[in-house]
């Protein structure tokens, strides 16, 4: 069996024991679960799209040059500056990482994408600084990317 | 706001579609394998897509916001670090709709550091582990989220020790 169906097969009982457990509940997830899938697609086709534009026009030894083994730690934070300033949503993270990988990025480039595509933001700057705090948001997101900088580095080492 | 979300669906698409018929234009054999990536990516991800969708909608009725909060705000000492370094893998969500969120726990007393190590702990991202695990394998996925645990609890140190005078 594919992974998407065993997923697709979970998801399917829990949504089953959540309707015997509680009615209005579940609609309300189901309300929610359509809403999400309303956002989330559209971007993962402008993602799709982009990961074709760069089979196109990227070649792959770039990608190697770049982000690969050989890159090291530099990869590593050519691949955090990328994930700073890409505007994904975090579905669509894992997707284009599995993109890099295959086209011959590393481990550890490949993680301090995904760490900081999820938690840095330049979009949400503003309102992180207006919620919490211009103090907080420097400190937050520079310990983000330094911290990130490390564990994806032990990541790379521990992977490969 | 469900107009804008509805128009930067919308915008998407319209700018998926725009970008391949332009290189399609240019250049036919481009083109279609840029249609083909996204073919093909499509279709190893659609039931993904649903599956965590409905992951997401039920962690969504089943554990609401309000019980976090005051699950945490009780929480003190090594039992709420704990709690905070760990309960935020399972939530869904963007950093658009966790701020708000962060910002009642901070009003209630939270410390900086909790708020930091809750932010680290949501990049978890639990209900996307079917994606995470079918694009760059269980042992990345399982290495990551334990990590995460770690990074959560030295930025909460950090952060405390930048953000929070006189500890």
């Amino acid at each position: 069996m594919r992974g998407g169906t065993v997923y697709l097969l979970i998801a399917i009982a829990l949504l089953a024991i959540s309707f015997v457990k509680d009615r209005q509940r579940t609609r309300d997830a189901l309300k929610a679960t359509f809403k999400i899938f309303y956002v989330v697609l559209p971007v993962l086709i402008f993602v799709f799209v982009l990961m074709g534009l760069i089979q196109v026009y990227i070649p792959k030894e770039m990608i190697v040059s770049v982000l690969g083994q050989k890159a090291g730690p530099r990869g590593i934070l050519f691949s955090e500056v990328m994930g700073s300033i890409a505007l994904f949503l975090p579905p669509a993270v894992f997707p284009f990482g599995g993109y890099l990988l295959q086209n011959g990025a590393s481990y550890g480039a490949i993680a301090g994408f995904v760490f900081t595509a999820i938690l840095i933001g330049i979009t949400t700057l503003p309102l992180e600084i207006k919620l919490l705090g211009l103090r907080f948001t420097a400190a937050r997101n520079i310990l983000t990317f330094v911290l990130a900088f490390f564990i994806s580095l032990l990541m790379e080492v521990i992977l490969t | 706001m469900s107009r804008l979300i509805r128009n930067d669906a919308f915008r998407f698409v319209l700018l998926s579609v725009m970008i391949t018929v332009t290189v399609y234009a240019v250049n036919a054999e481009h083109g279609a394998r840029i249609a083909e990536t996204v073919y093909g990516t499509f279709a190893e991800v659609f039931d993904i897509i649903v599956a965590v969708s409905i992951f997401i909608g039920l962690f969504q009725v089943w554990v609401k916001p309000a019980a976090i909060v005051k699950l945490l705000g009780k929480g003190s000492g090594y039992k709420g670090v704990a709690l905070v370094c760990i309960f935020p893998i399972m939530m869904g969500g963007s950093l658009f709709t966790i701020f708000p969120l962060l910002k009642i726990l901070r009003d209630m007393g939270a410390r900086m550091g909790a708020i930091a190590s809750f932010i680290t702990a949501w990049g978890g991202k639990a209900p996307l582990l079917p994606l995470e695990i079918t694009f760059l394998g269980w042992r990345f996925a399982l290495l990551r989220i334990g990590f995460v645990v770690l990074f959560a609890f030295l930025m909460g140190i950090l952060v405390d020790r930048v953000c929070e005078p006189s500890t």
